[in-house]
Parts: structure tokens; C-alpha cells; sequence
């Protein structure tokens, strides 16, 4: 019989086998950390203490007890927390204090999904049936039976919700809260660093509803938020509730020694600087750790990555462990799915899961002891995050990140300095996004009537009112404005994805039993729901049969395929408004407003395993508008004495680095900003480059891109001309470019703008 | 860039409705509202309001209108003359019966029958109440005061008038437990610091009881189809509710009010028609027809009440004059009594007889009480398993068989009697 190896045996085999030792390119440990505890302030509630101790805490870590001291003072403030370090008791000591100081304090607690506040509601219970406390905590979401829905309004002292939940079940109904909004003393933000880009510009606006209604009553709360480490979460979470905050970081949790391994799998096309797959090079990894029961969690950037995986890896150790051992996991799934998988994996029934970074959030899932990333997950606080799933309370764990031949993996994996030492990215918000206030401004207004002189955040929104007046949303009576339209607001406005309806998808296999398996943002659509597109879901092949645009529903069958689809999307671009222009000899960098139009054209089917290209098909879909913000980069025509096609060759090639670069320095997800090249911009002829936000209305990346070209263009030269391929690779301008003079055309382009 | 330019450029994405399509406003009306002349109020359409009964309310520099007419009590609405909720009235001071619409111990003049009509569906804070409309007796007339909101914001002096007029004890809805009246509560919380307090009223929700009676009757147990249906009265020209909020947009524009006269009607059609609803209830629960269609959903209901006698009394009412396939249902309900009475020779013949004529859950439900009887009085087990075979077969035939809870007592009744069968032949 084969024995099992363990952890350690496996990380010696790394270390010195033929098979993976040339692949590591750096192995960093992270010694143990020891705790910084400090007493309980003296102030603590007896019951409080007594309970405590029963759980077998004796001391509190320093960043608790300073939260503690703060709270309890009156100050709102921001903690930051790594993963395992007891965020929770930042906010439930002081909440839990204040009430048993005073039974009428109430306090609202909001976490970004369902599943979180699931997790820490058994938390928060289990502590207050220790306490022997008449203390009522209730969760308060969509699934909340309606029968107890009337009493946790009037008697819960702390209530547990989502920031949809808020939005569109609590706010707009805040007549029937009248006891929660008038004693409100406490809003607790867990996991503050979600919240950016849009769904943090949207929940900025929820909280400035919220501060709103709770001047209405009387309240004034202050906000207690927990965050991952991120560059800027003082500024994030000042931006975010418009107060003042004090920042806790003074950390005293210990932790367990790590292993973070870079692995970057062999090159195998010279010329083309082509490396191994990543996905195969996971797979085989994980495979290691699954064979030999080690939980292992895999990371894979998109859901197409996670399905594929999930597909190899269950075929390969479903014998061993069982069907249902190896998981996905991602934002598809319907609720039930997926916290039927967060319990196996904290009982233990569940070796493996894969996962997109849905899993990124604190939901407790227990110990893991390996961690893979499939590829750098595109920022280093998401990276942290992404490690931190192994070895929570453990000794020891492992945590492998597999380049892949993109530029940036490969820059980070050949720069290791760059992720230790650099400091994690920047949240950025844009509350003040023209769509994204109008949208809130209208269910505010819908929830209590506006005042002439109201700010509605800082803004004075006199303009808006009358806008809104205009087009007949608003009644103007005097100096003040009220709701006149017979919707209700919350319910078309989605706090999380840039289009309003969704797609749902319906699986016809089993006709006529159909059966809804899933949903999915119109964006995301036009290019994984076409028409013939090959769906993953938890494993299972579908083909779309028939995506009916109108209705926005999606038909597939089950189907057995070798080769999944990837679609193109055609953009057509043009400035309607410029905003901000720098001119210089050769070139002009501008910052306005754009229009963007896109059409999903065709799709190839590409084979899996081999990878390769084996045939294609037109996509019929009506193309799509998009008004947003904008970068744009522009040269001059005599700059370059090349002919159209060889410029052409160069902007893909500058775009096609920018891409990978741009997201580094302007904290974003790759996919909320897009780089896009035109020989001939129709605003001024010129070759230009459109850097733009995906989100209607922008969330103010592009104006950070106009505001730091000059680095990001030199630290994009920079990535190219280190690459050691020849003409251009995957790694850094692409290989959408054929001629020889790509690669230095691209390093030309970018130099001219400095 | 001007924010209006980028306002107006970025409206595709804020999910605005067409508002092209709704014509423009009518200048003039508008602006007399916006500008308050000094100290004097301007009341737009005022000569036209007065020739539909109604008058402006003024309060605290501000107004709304109260429309009232009043109707001689002997007029008929349906079936019933509004004299008659005299007449019923008198009959549950008699009567001693408790239950939840129970007028003993109110007079005609305390009870108030009330609707409203608002900007939208459903019950957020911003769906604005613009009509609150009530009928109530007065000596011998009926009046009927409808409470108009002019414009979005005149709440205070709509609330005021409202609650100065409101000296009654008990309030009769349609559904108002769960609509008109939270959704009051909701827009007088909004302005509670400048208005008197909401009074404490009884609330009788007649919805229910209409739901109770004629859920299996009706397809839809809307107001408007319990009129026609039951109470025997056809309104003409008639404004469908759910047009009621475009109405009153256009009318907050133009402020002229013809358009809204509909409206109101409508409404007061629905008060009305409360006090006829509310008649043919209480003679109905009163017995006051004897035998009626109603009879066997009322002897349900009072059993549901824990009416015990009240409900035996009308199941046998209804087993003496009632159709064949009521005559079974008020029998199967009075086994159970005959059971609980330790009748179980009374109470099995009632059962075997609905078993053998019924069908459906009937049967299936007579079924099992035999297979119970049989089986825990009579000890005959054979016999017993007979029944709830049967019962399963039937059962299986119906849609119902996907009720598990059903099928699993069934099974476990099945295999313990068979069980019982063997333990007695080894005893043999």
C-alpha cells in the first residue's frame, strides 16, 4: 500500500526534485509571528469578561483592545486585519459593551454577501449565550422568513444584512425600523476593501441614504470598519461613510509560518517566449496535494478557468476520493450550492475546491493547508487575501502562485522584491459618478423628500434635483422636492454589476423540466452566452442553443465536447467631450468623455489540452453603448515615419502591455478598465491609445491613468524591454503583432510620450 | 462641461422612463404652485372643485381638499339598503357570538369605512397616499369624505383635516391590515411632529373574511369582483385601480381636476361597497338567511375559531338543506365531533359513508379516520388495512400524491397494521 505523504514531505520533494525544482524561481518564508496582547480595559462589561474567559481568551490582542478604547469613546475607525486575527472582536466588544451599557443601543451590521453574514452570526450568538445576556441578534436578509421579519425590526438589538439588503429591503421601508434608526449607535463594514470601484461607489451612496435617514430620526452612528491590508483604508473608509476615522493597525495576532513559493512552469517555444499552460501546470500541483489528502484550494482567475480545472481534476481523483471530494466554487452558483460546499469544506468532506476569488471574502471555510494560484490574481492585496485561505490557525502551509506566460505574472514572478516589499494597491471610489448618484439621489428622494440647501454627501444637489424634476421623477413644491413616479427605485438599480438585468440561464436538457442553473451580467454575455458558446457550469459542458437577447434568457443542453469558445469583441470609440488636454511636441494626452460601442463579432472553439484554434462561427447580437470616462494618448503624425499597418503593429503591441500594466497602478481589476488602440481616432485623426472605465460614467480610474501616464508609461517600456524574447510574446506585447519590428515599435511608442 | 449636458448625456444608463411621451405641463398651473403670493393662497380650479362637492381645507399656509356627499340611508347599494347596517348591527348586539367582526358593543356611527389610493404599488415610504376616502352613517345619511392631497408635500393639512375628522372607534378595510392602514402609519410618521397623534382604532379587515368565504367560488377575491359577484352590484364606467397613480401625475401637472373625478368616484364606490360587504357578512354569520351558499365556508370558519357549537350547529344546517357533495363535507366534519364525543359507532358509520360517495381528499381523509377507528377501537386490523389501501389507491390517483407527509403516514399506518396481523396469527 502507497503511504500518504504529508506537507512537509511534499515541500521537500519540490525543493529537490528534477520534475520541479528548475520551475521554482523563489521560494520566501514567513517566519512565525508571536502575539502582542494587552489586558482587558478596564472599562470592560463583567459579563463581557466572564464570557470571554469561558471561550478561553484571557487577554485581548492590541489592535482589539485599541478598537475597544476607541469605540467606546465615541471615535469611528477602520482596523485593519490579516486574515485569522480576530477582526471580529474589533467590533463585537465595543457593539456587545454599549448594549449591555445601555439595552436600547442597536447596531447594524453589514457584510458584503449572504454567506459572510451567515458565518458570523453563529459567531456572534455563540458569545452572547455565553454572556447570559438578554441580547437579540437576527439576520436580516432575503431569506429571512416574513413572519419574523416584524419582530427583528422592533427588537433586535443588532441586526446582520448585506449591503443589497439595505439598499432596496431596509432603507426603503425605514418607517418600519423606527427603533433601530432612533437608537442606532453602531454600523459595522466588515470587509471594507470590497467595497471599490463601482460597488464601493454605490455603497458610498447607500451609507450617505443611511446617514440621511438616520439625521431623520435623531441618530448619529459611528461606523466601525474591518479591512484587509490594502494601501489607502483610512482614505477608503473616510471616502466611503464621509466620516472621520482612526486608523487601528497596531496588529497583535500571531501567526503560523508560511511558505510562499513563486513557480514559473518551463518555456517551450523559444522564439515566442511561450511557457508551459498554467492550468495544466496547477492541475499537476494540485494533484500532488489531492492524492495525498492535503486540502488544497485553487484560485483561477475567470470562471472558464475554474470550470475547465474542475474538469480535469474531478476526472482524475474521483476514483481516489470520491466524486464529490474536489469542488467549484465561484459567483454562478445559486446560494445553496455554495454553502453546501463551505460546509464540506470546514467538515472536512471536501478535499479540494476551485474557486474564483469569490473566495477571496472571510467566509469561514476552515484550515486549508495548501493555497495555488493559477496565475498572479491581478493585484497584491487580492494576492495576500488569496494566501491567507491556507494555513488560518495552522502551523504551517503553503501557498504556490504559477506564472503564467502573461506580461504581468512574469513580471512578478521574475521580480519577487516587487511583491514583498511594494506596498499593497490603492482602493479608489467614485461616489460622485454622475449614473451612480442619480440613481441614489432618486431613492432618496423617494425615501424621504430633499430640502433646498440639503447636501446629499458633500455635494450640494441642486442640479440633479431639477433635473430629475424635468423629467418628471421629482415634484417640486416650494423649496422642497418629492417622489412622484409610481416605481420603487431600489428595486432596478443593482449595487454590483455595471449593466441592470441580468441573464438568466436555463438548462433544457431534461425537457420540458427546465431549470434555472444560473445568471450572469449582459456584459459578461455577449461573450460567454452567445449563441453555440460552450458554458462550464460546476464541471458540466452546455451549449448555448439560444440566448433571446430581448428577454435576456439563455437556453442551454448538456453537451460532451473537447474544445470550449472564446469570443471577440469589436469596440468603436469617440470622444464626445474633453475635459483636460497636455499638448507637447509630439504628442497630446486628454481626459474627457466617451463613447463606447461594442459588438460581440465571432467565436473560435478552442481544444482543450492542445489549445489550438478548430474553427469558428459570427455572433449576432445588437451592439452595445457605453458613455464613460476616458484616457486617451495620441501622436502626432510626423512623430514616426512608419505606414499605417507597422503603426498599427505598434499600438496593439504598447496596448496589449498596458493592459497588463495599468491595472498595477491604478488598483483595479484588470476587467474594470480596457485599453483599446486606434490608427486614426475620429476625434482628431491621430493614432491614439483609449485607456477607458468599464463602468458607465467611470469610476475614476482613467483620470488616475491621465494623471499618471508618465510612470506607468516608463515602468511599461521598461517591462518590454526587459522581456528576453525576440520579436514580441505573450508576455509582453502579445502576439496579435507579426512584423519583426513589433516589439521595438511598441518601446518607440511609449518613449515618444516622455 | 455643464452637469445638465452630461446629465442629459448619460440618461440612457439611469433608467429613466420615456418621459417624452408625457406631455409637457401646463406652465401655468405649475407656477401658481411654486410661487406662494404673499399671504394669500391660491387654490387652482377652485369654482370646479366646489361643483363636485368639494372644498379647500386650509392650514398653516398650505391646503388640501375635502370632497363630501351625502346619500339618504334608505338608498340601496347591491343587494342591501344602507338602512340594513342598522338592522345587523342590532343583530350582533343580540347575538352574544364573539367573533372578529363582531359589532356588539358599537353603535352604526362608530365604524368607519375606509380606502386609499396611492402613487404606486407596494409598501415603501415613497409611495405617497393622495386619497384617503371613508363612508360612515350620520342620523339618516350615509356621508362619504374623501381627503385629496393637491400636490406631493400638502401632507400636513391632508393628515390634519384627517385626523380632525376621525372620531370613530373602529375602522372597516379591505385589506387595510396589511396596506392602507401601515402604509398611513408610514407617510404620518414622515411629518408625525406637525399633526395630532394616530388615534387607536378596532380594525375589521373584511378581506379576510371574503377570502374565507368565497376563495373557492372566485377566481380573484378583489373588491370589485365581490361587488358584482356576491353583493349584486355593477358599477359603470368604472377606472381601474391600477390607472389611479398615472391620473393623479397628470392631475399634480395640470391641476386640473376633471381628470380625477374618476378617480374619486371610484373610491367612493369602494367605500360603499364596504358597507354593503360588511352587512352581508354579518347576516351570514349571524345565520340570519338560515340555510345559504356561504353556510358551509361559515361552519369552517367557526370551527377554525374554536366555535365549536356554532360551527356543529351549521354543519348539520348544512346537512339538512345543503347540496349532495356539501351534505359529505359538513358529515366528514361532524365525525370528528361524534369521535371527540366517544361516538365511535356514530362517528365510523359517518366516515364509511363519505368514503363510499366521496372522492378526492374526502375519501382519502374518510379513509384514514375508518383505518383509525378500525384499528385502535375495533381492533380490527384486516378491515383496517383494507382502508388504507384504499385510501393510498385513491390517493394516488390525485395530484396531492406528491404530499409526501400524506404517503408517509400512510405507509407507516400500512406497514404497523401488517405488522399487528402477524403478531396476531402467531398468537393464533
Amino acid at each position: 500500500m502507497k503511504l500518504r505523504k504529508n506537507l512537509q514531505e511534499i515541500m521537500a520533494e519540490l525543493k529537490s526534485s528534477e520534475e520541479y525544482k528548475h520551475n521554482i524561481a523563489h521560494w520566501q518564508t514567513i517566519e512565525a509571528k508571536l502575539a502582542k496582547s494587552a489586558p482587558f480595559p478596564a472599562r470592560m462589561h463583567e459579563k463581557l469578561r466572564a464570557a470571554l474567559v469561558k471561550r478561553g481568551i484571557h487577554n485581548l490582542y492590541t489592535h482589539q483592545a485599541t478598537a475597544f478604547d476607541v469605540a467606546v469613546e465615541g471615535g469611528s475607525l477602520v482596523a485593519v486585519t490579516p486574515t485569522a486575527s480576530g477582526k471580529t472582536l474589533c467590533y463585537n466588544l465595543p457593539v456587545l459593551q454599549s448594549i449591555l451599557e445601555n439595552e436600547k443601543t442597536r447596531a447594524l451590521y453589514i457584510f458584503p454577501t449572504k454567506a459572510l453574514s451567515y458565518d458570523q452570526k453563529s459567531e456572534l450568538h455563540e458569545m452572547i449565550n455565553e454572556m447570559d445576556a438578554a441580547i437579540n441578534s437576527y439576520t436580516y436578509d432575503g431569506d429571512t422568513p416574513s413572519n419574523i421579519r416584524q419582530k427583528i425590526r422592533q427588537a433586535g438589538h443588532i441586526v446582520i444584512t448585506n449591503p443589497d439588503m439595505l439598499h432596496s429591503g431596509i432603507l426603503p421601508h425605514h418607517t418600519k425600523w423606527v427603533s433601530l434608526f432612533e437608537n442606532l449607535k453602531y454600523v459595522i463594514i466588515d470587509e471594507l476593501h470590497i467595497y471599490r470601484g463601482v460597488f464601493g461607489s454605490h455603497m458610498a451612496n447607500v451609507i450617505r441614504r443611511l446617514k440621511r435617514i438616520c439625521a431623520f430620526y435623531g441618530s448619529d452612528p459611528l461606523f466601525i470598519c474591518t479591512s484587509a491590508t490594502i494601501a489607502n483604508p483610512l482614505e477608503l473608509a473616510e471616502e466611503l461613510t464621509e466620516k472621520e476615522m482612526k486608523l487601528v493597525d497596531n496588529n497583535g495576532a500571531p501567526s503560523g509560518r508560511k511558505h510562499f513559493v513563486f513557480y514559473n512552469p518551463p518555456v517551450v517555444n523559444k522564439p515566442l517566449n511561450i511557457r508551459k499552460s498554467v492550468v495544466l501546470e496547477a492541475r499537476k500541483l494540485a494533484l500532488e496535494f489531492l492524492s495525498n489528502k492535503i486540502q488544497t484550494i485553487v484560485f483561477a482567475k475567470s470562471r472558464v478557468r475554474v470550470e475547465i480545472l474542475l474538469t480535469y481534476l474531478q476526472e482524475l481523483v474521483a476514483k481516489q476520493l470520491g466524486p464529490k471530494s474536489i469542488r467549484g466554487y465561484r459567483g454562478g452558483y445559486l446560494p445553496k450550492q455554495r454553502r453546501e460546499i463551505e460546509k464540506g469544506l470546514r467538515d472536512g468532506s471536501i478535499y479540494g475546491v476551485v474557486s474564483t476569488n469569490a473566495l477571496e471574502l472571510g467566509v469561514d471555510i476552515g484550515q486549508l493547508q495548501v493555497c495555488i494560484m493559477t496565475g498572479y490574481p491581478g493585484s497584491i492585496a487580492s494576492a495576500w487575501q488569496q494566501a491567507g485561505r491556507a494555513g488560518r490557525r495552522h502551523g504551517e502551509a503553503l501557498i504556490i502562485m504559477v506564472g503564467s506566460s502573461n506580461a504581468l505574472d512574469q513580471y512578478i514572478v521574475q521580480h519577487p522584491e516587487y511583491f514583498f516589499t511594494r506596498n499593497p494597491e490603492t482602493a479608489r471610489i467614485n461616489p460622485d459618478n454622475l449614473v451612480i448618484l442619480v440613481d441614489h439621489l432618486k431613492c432618496a428622494a423617494y425615501e424621504l423628500p430633499f430640502k433646498k440647501g440639503d447636501l446629499f454627501g458633500k455635494n450640494d444637489v441642486l442640479d440633479v434635483l431639477e433635473f430629475l424634476t424635468e423629467e418628471r421623477v421629482l415634484h417640486q413644491n416650494g423649496d422642497k422636492w418629492y417622489w412622484m413616479n409610481d416605481a420603487f427605485p431600489a428595486h432596478n438599480i443593482s449595487l454590483r454589476s455595471a449593466s441592470q438585468e441580468n441573464v438568466v440561464i436555463i438548462d433544457q436538457t431534461d425537457s420540458p423540466n427546465h431549470q434555472v442553473i444560473g445568471e450572469m451580467d449582459t456584459f459578461s454575455a455577449m461573450t460567454l452566452l452567445h449563441d453555440e458558446a460552450i458554458y462550464l457550469h460546476q464541471g458540466t459542458q452546455y451549449q448555448v442553443e439560444d440566448l433571446d437577447w430581448e428577454e435576456k434568457k439563455a437556453y442551454v443542453s448538456e453537451v460532451n465536447v473537447d474544445y470550449y469558445t472564446d469570443a471577440n469583441l469589436a469596440v468603436q470609440l469617440s470622444v464626445l467631450e474633453i475635459d483636460k488636454q497636455k499638448l507637447f511636441a509630439q504628442t497630446e494626452a486628454t481626459y474627457g468623455d466617451v463613447s463606447v460601442r461594442a459588438m460581440a463579432t465571432i467565436f473560435k472553439k478552442i481544444k482543450f489540452e492542445t489549445h489550438e484554434n478548430i474553427g469558428s462561427g459570427p455572433i449576432t447580437l445588437p451592439e452595445s453603448e457605453l458613455h464613460t470616462n476616458g484616457a486617451m494618448l495620441s501622436i502626432n503624425h510626423d512623430a514616426f515615419d512608419w505606414d499605417d499597418n507597422r503603426m498599427e503593429q505598434g499600438l496593439i503591441g504598447a496596448s496589449h502591455a498596458l493592459n497588463f500594466m495599468v491595472p498595477l497602478f491604478v488598483m483595479c481589476d484588470p476587467n474594470d478598465i480596457h485599453v483599446y488602440p486606434q490608427v486614426k481616432a475620429a476625434h482628431n485623426e491621430k493614432p491614439t491609445i483609449f485607456i477607458y472605465d468599464k463602468y458607465p460614467g467611470g469610476v475614476g480610474l482613467s483620470d488616475k491613468v491621465y494623471q499618471n501616464a508618465e510612470t506607468i508609461l516608463k515602468e511599461t517600456q521598461k517591462m518590454i524591454e526587459r522581456c528576453h524574447c525576440e520579436n514580441g510574446c505573450p508576455s509582453c506585447i502579445g502576439t496579435d503583432t507579426a512584423s519583426s519590428t513589433a516589439k521595438r515599435d511598441a518601446v518607440n511608442v511609449l518613449k515618444i510620450f516622455r | 462641461m455643464s452637469l445638465k449636458n452630461k446629465l442629459n448625456r448619460m440618461k440612457t444608463h439611469m433608467d429613466l422612463q420615456d418621459s417624452e411621451k408625457k406631455g409637457s405641463p401646463v406652465e401655468g398651473a405649475k407656477k401658481q404652485l411654486h410661487e406662494k403670493s404673499e399671504g394669500h393662497l391660491e387654490l387652482p380650479f377652485a369654482e370646479k372643485w366646489q361643483q363636485f362637492d368639494t372644498l379647500p381645507y386650509k392650514f398653516d399656509e398650505s391646503y388640501c381638499w375635502i370632497r363630501e356627499v351625502r346619500y339618504p340611508i334608505e338608498m340601496k347599494h347591491g343587494h342591501y339598503s344602507f338602512a340594513d347596517l342598522h338592522t345587523v348591527i342590532d343583530l350582533w348586539q343580540k347575538s352574544g357570538l364573539n367573533h372578529p367582526l363582531t359589532a356588539s358593543g358599537i353603535g352604526t356611527e362608530d365604524l368607519f369605512f375606509f380606502d386609499t389610493e396611492t402613487t404606486g404599488l407596494g409598501g415603501g415610504v415613497g409611495n405617497t397616499i393622495f386619497i384617503l376616502g371613508y363612508a360612515s352613517v350620520e342620523k339618516d345619511e350615509v356621508v362619504v369624505r374623501q381627503h385629496i392631497l393637491p400636490q406631493p408635500g400638502a401632507e400636513i393639512p391632508l393628515y390634519q383635516s384627517f385626523l380632525e375628522k376621525v372620531n370613530y372607534e373602529t375602522l372597516v378595510t379591505y385589506n387595510g391590515k396589511s396596506f392602507d392602514w401601515p402604509q398611513l402609519k408610514t407617510r404620518h410618521r414622515l411629518i408625525q411632529q406637525h399633526v395630532p397623534n394616530l388615534p387607536e382604532f378596532g380594525h375589521f379587515d373584511l378581506y379576510h373574511a371574503s377570502r374565507r368565504l368565497w376563495k373557492r367560488k372566485l377566481e380573484k377575491v378583489k373588491l370589485s369582483i365581490v361587488e358584482t359577484e356576491i353583493l349584486g352590484f355593477k358599477r359603470e364606467n368604472d377606472i381601474p385601480g391600477y390607472l389611479a397613480p398615472m391620473i393623479y401625475f397628470d392631475y399634480v401637472e395640470r391641476q386640473d381636476p376633471e381628470i380625477l373625478f374618476g378617480v374619486l368616484k371610484h373610491n367612493e364606490w369602494d367605500v360603499l361597497s364596504l358597507i354593503t360587504l360588511y352587512i352581508h357578512l354579518s347576516r351570514q354569520i349571524l345565520q340570519v338567511d338560515g340555510y345559504g351558499d356561504e353556510s358551509l365556508e361559515m361552519a369552517r370558519w367557526f370551527h377554525y375559531l374554536g366555535k365549536k357549537e356554532a360551527a356543529y350547529k351549521t354543519f348539520e344546517l348544512v346537512v339538512k338543506e345543503g347540496s349532495e357533495d356539501e351534505i359529505l363535507f359538513a358529515k366528514q366534519a361532524l365525525g370528528f365531533a361524534k369521535k371527540k364525543n366517544k361516538n365511535f359507532n356514530e362517528a365510523y358509520s359517518i366516515w364509511r359513508e363519505v368514503f363510499e360517495k366521496g372522492n378526492g381528499m374526502l375519501k382519502v381523509e374518510a379513509g384514514i379516520e375508518c383505518a383509525k377507528l378500525l384499528e385502535h377501537q375495533f381492533k380490527d386490523y384486516e378491515l383496517a388495512k383494507k382502508y388504507t389501501a384504499d385510501a393510498m389507491d385513491t390517493l394516488s390517483g390525485l395530484s396531492k400524491y406528491k404530499d409526501t407527509l400524506i404517503v408517509n403516514e400512510l405507509t407507516k399506518r400500512l406497514l404497523r397494521l401488517q405488522r399487528k396481523l402477524q403478531v396476531d396469527s402467531n398468537i393464533l
